[in-house]
């Protein structure tokens, strides 16, 4: 196990640095931040102040360097927008990203793992038919355009549910959150449920063909002819055996709707990450960038780690090949 | 006994968890929808649009701009040119602060030099200060000021600092005012909270020396997404929304309830002709080989190519009727703009005679570029221009629409020998823009920062030169007039149009929206 770690985090770091060679080249070559920041009028003496205090008069390599050696100091620079640490801008609006999130995952497995065991138990049925062609709607209907009728339909037509922002927060164990106000709930369901549908579809999609490739099974067969209830079989021994790839790739979703949360975040105006770097990325604010990028990073490594150790967990045969 | 103790600690343990549960919900009075947000309520760290719009809510300046940017007295209220480089400012008698202390000369020193001294400032006001040489306080409502050299438009650039307090913001960080530590204005609201992306949340401030806003509990929302933000307005969930999309403009008039409000902005949308480089990149002879040499250098070529622009046609057809056609770089109400310079009417025999006069009877092919989301319908614009160009007898060889934070680079590094680009303006007069964007580019002197095209005329400068050491505001006004004659006399750029822009409201309310563009709470206004 520990050589395992071991060399997991070396692998890791490589990553890493090599993520951000790619940014910092990558975010360097898009365009001059002082074309953006400055205003139409400015003269050169002020355009020649600001590149002088944001450290843009380096070359490349040395802005390179300079990152470099601060970040291992864990000072990933200062966002050129805000004038406030990267890392501080970017943890400060992650919360709301999380909640957002964590709510579109929930949705996704109590709506999704119920409906794809019936429908995977009765495959060809009208049931299974409707649940499938949903399901299709799900994902194939572009994210933006559900968030929009969402809108349509429960703000503007019916007045159900409020369409921008966060809402009300409340503390609740000391964390700022909109799980603690009527409000703050409010406000969350419409973003959540606009994350959660394609999420929702493909949990559907996972479980129903894990149901059907397992039910055939010889185990099945022996546990009826034991006289176990068909319940008892169904949530108990044919999900153990389906969890491990629903959970390989509801861990790796995961990743991705905390980081591209972007549409959901825009069109609903919702403070989190996701909106964060699509401002950042036409601002060309270099730290918030990089940094951002690195941290999603380093939240995937540590999610597919997550999902590894989980496997072995769940089934004792990995466990054994690792070791 | 026991009973009844029992029930009040059930009530307490309830109470207690809905205190930590619960936040009383304040309704505001006006909720505004705004499209975009400000960097920091800092007013001194950033002068894009975004912030002093922000900025203008809670701090006073030396002096006040309208909705269309022109002057009055604002904590100054008289300024003296004692001789030609010394200023003696009057400040404004009984002006508070939200803490309550009284603004006096020290406040006003204090925040002139921290102007230029916000670190890491990305769009400083430096260059509203970097006339003064030294400041003196002559009593607690009087200062003097000396200037390095004659600056006749003096009072308009420090006008344009926000007046922070001494003793709230001294050692304070921008960091300070986002939290509403350091944040203690003039202005007519009062800070109450900042939620960066989100929300900003201000109340009225009772001892404010101008005129009381109508609305005393305002919350902003930072809704960037269009849809979303006419979404918003039309659900009821705020009161007002600022850069209503064009697009959606129609839809809201005829909508139940909602009121369209419309300004003539300041931002003209141009077509730049690189005369930069002995050979204009993207532009070729009929064969595709390059041109020998660069036609955009020829005034009657640039001349030829307005003369082929339809403006009525693209403010009808692509923005719905959202611009205004252009034929300067300022709109009429700002001082400096020559009355007789009409827009170019499309002219195709004339563009003709022209190019065959500047020896391209046959034309020439070339590349037209753009940016596709600085401002709306920038993508098609080009395109259009394309068809009107080649009905004018060039030969376009494509259109090319490119993000913002990529294209702006290349058009000022001068990739592109004709590209569409856009100014705004946010003085009250024509200079800074006539200096910027088409003074000679020179690196040493400052000039030109803005000037991509290069263009470069003596008679000009020299004419911009004059008008900027004139004292006398109408003369100047005049003279500024007469340099943009002597440019536009040359076409230095083709100006297409003036931006409109758009505000949405539910009925019973309004705005008096301008040329700035701001969104401010203190100009919402209750109607029938």
């Amino acid at each position: 196990m520990t050589a395992f770690l071991i060399r997991r985090l070396f692998q890791a770091i490589i990553v890493l640095v090599a993520t951000s060679v790619i940014v910092f080249t990558g975010v360097f070559a898009i365009g001059d931040p002082l074309e953006i920041l400055l205003p139409a009028d400015a003269s050169m003496a002020e355009r020649e102040q600001v590149a002088e205090s944001l450290g843009l008069n380096d070359p490349l390599p040395a802005q390179y360097v300079r990152f470099v050696t601060d970040a291992v100091q864990g000072d990933f620079g200062r966002s050129f927008v805000y004038n406030r640490p990267a890392t501080e801008v970017i943890l400060e609006r992650l919360p709301a990203t999380l909640e957002l999130t964590f709510t579109a995952l929930v949705i996704s497995l109590v709506i999704g793992i119920p409906l794809g065991l019936w429908a995977g138990v009765a495959a060809g049925s009208a049931t299974d038919e409707t649940i499938m062609t949903g399901s299709i709607l799900g994902f194939s209907l572009p994210n933006f355009w559900q968030g929009m009728m969402l809108i349509m339909i429960f703000s503007v037509t019916l007045g159900w549910l409020p369409s921008t922002g966060r809402g009300e927060t409340g503390s609740l164990f000391g964390i700022e959150t909109s799980f603690a106000t009527w409000d703050g709930l409010k406000h969350l369901l419409l973003p959540a449920i606009n994350l959660a549908l394609a999420q929702t579809a493909l949990v559907i999609r996972l479980t129903r063909t894990g149901v059907q490739e397992t039910m055939p099974l010889d185990f099945v067969k022996f546990a009826r002819a034991r006289g176990i209830s068909s319940p008892r079989i169904l949530f108990v021994h044919v999900m153990k055996n389906i969890l491990i790839p629903i959970i390989t790739v509801i861990g790796i979703e995961f990743g991705s709707l905390v980081a591209f949360a972007v549409v959901t975040e825009t069109i609903f105006a919702w403070p989190g990450i996701g909106k964060l770097i699509i401002d950042s990325i036409n601002a060309l604010d270099r730290p918030i960038i990089v940094s951002y990028i690195l941290i999603v990073v380093t939240m995937f490594i540590v999610i597919n780690f997550c999902v590894d150790a989980l496997y072995s967990l769940l089934d004792p045969r990995i466990r054994v090949s690792a070791q | 006994m026991k009973c009844f103790k029992h029930g009040a600690i059930k009530r307490g343990a309830i109470a207690a968890l809905l205190a930590t549960v619960a936040l009383p919900a304040l309704a505001a009075d006006l909720m505004i929808g705004r499209a975009a947000e400000p960097s920091s309520i800092d007013p001194q760290f950033s002068r894009t649009g975004n912030n002093q719009g922000t900025a203008q809510l809670m701090f006073g300046r030396l002096i006040e701009q309208d909705a269309n940017l022109q002057i009055s007295p604002g904590l100054a209220t008289e300024w003296n040119a004692v001789d030609d480089t010394t200023w003696e400012i009057k400040l404004r008698e009984g002006v508070k602060f939200h803490d309550g202390s009284a603004l006096t000369a020290d406040d006003v020193i204090y925040s002139l030099e921290r102007t230029d001294e916000v670190p890491n400032s990305p769009a400083p006001f430096s260059d509203m200060v970097s006339s003064i040489d030294t400041m003196e306080k002559v009593d607690d409502l009087t200062i003097r000021i000396k200037t390095k050299e004659p600056a006749p438009a003096f009072i308009e650039d420090i006008g344009r600092v926000f007046i922070i307090s001494k003793a709230a913001s001294e050692g304070k960080s921008s960091e300070d005012f986002n939290t509403g530590t350091a944040t203690v204005g003039t202005g007519p609201y009062k800070f109450v909270s900042f939620k960066p992306g989100e929300s900003l949340t201000i109340e009225a401030f009772d001892g404010y020396w101008g005129a009381q806003p109508e609305f005393k509990d305002v919350e902003v929302r930072f809704i960037s997404n269009d849809a979303a933000r006419v979404a918003a307005l039309l659900s009821g969930s705020v009161d007002l929304i600022d850069a209503v999309p064009p697009a959606d403009v129609a839809r809201l008039e005829e909508q139940e309830g909602i009121n369209v409000v419309s300004a003539a902005s300041g931002r003209v949308i141009y077509l730049g002709l690189s005369q930069r480089f002995d050979q204009a990149p993207g532009v070729f002879d009929l064969d595709g080989k390059p041109l020998a040499e660069n036609p955009f250098r020829d005034p009657r070529v640039r001349k030829a190519i307005s003369l082929m622009i339809d403006r009525q046609l693209v403010v009808d057809r692509i923005l719905g009727g959202a611009g205004v056609p252009a034929g300067q770089l300022v709109p009429a109400v700002l001082g400096g703009y020559a009355e007789d310079l009409k827009p170019d009417e499309v002219d195709v025999a004339k563009a003709k005679e022209l190019l065959t006069e500047a020896g391209y009877p046959d034309g020439f092919a070339l590349k037209l570029y753009s940016s596709n989301n600085r401002f709306p319908g920038d993508g098609d614009l080009v395109q259009a221009l394309g068809q009107m160009l080649t009905r004018g007898g060039l030969k376009v060889q494509g259109v090319e629409a490119l993000p913002y934070n990529v294209y702006s680079k290349a058009a000022s590094a001068g990739d592109y020998g004709a590209f569409v680009f856009s100014l705004g303006s946010s003085t009250p007069t024509s200079a800074p823009n006539l200096s910027s964007l088409i003074q000679t580019y020179d690196k040493e002197a400052g000039t030109g920062a803005f000037n991509r095209v290069r263009f470069s005329s003596k008679a000009f400068d020299d004419a911009l030169a004059v008008a900027l050491q004139e004292f006398d505001a109408q003369k100047r006004d005049e003279l500024l007039a007469e340099a943009t004659r002597i440019a536009f006399a040359e076409t230095p750029i083709v100006p297409l149009y003036w931006q409109k822009v758009f505000w949405g409201a539910r009925k019973g309310i309004t705005i008096d929206g301008g040329l700035s563009e701001y969104t401010l709470a203190q100009d919402v206004k209750r109607v029938d």
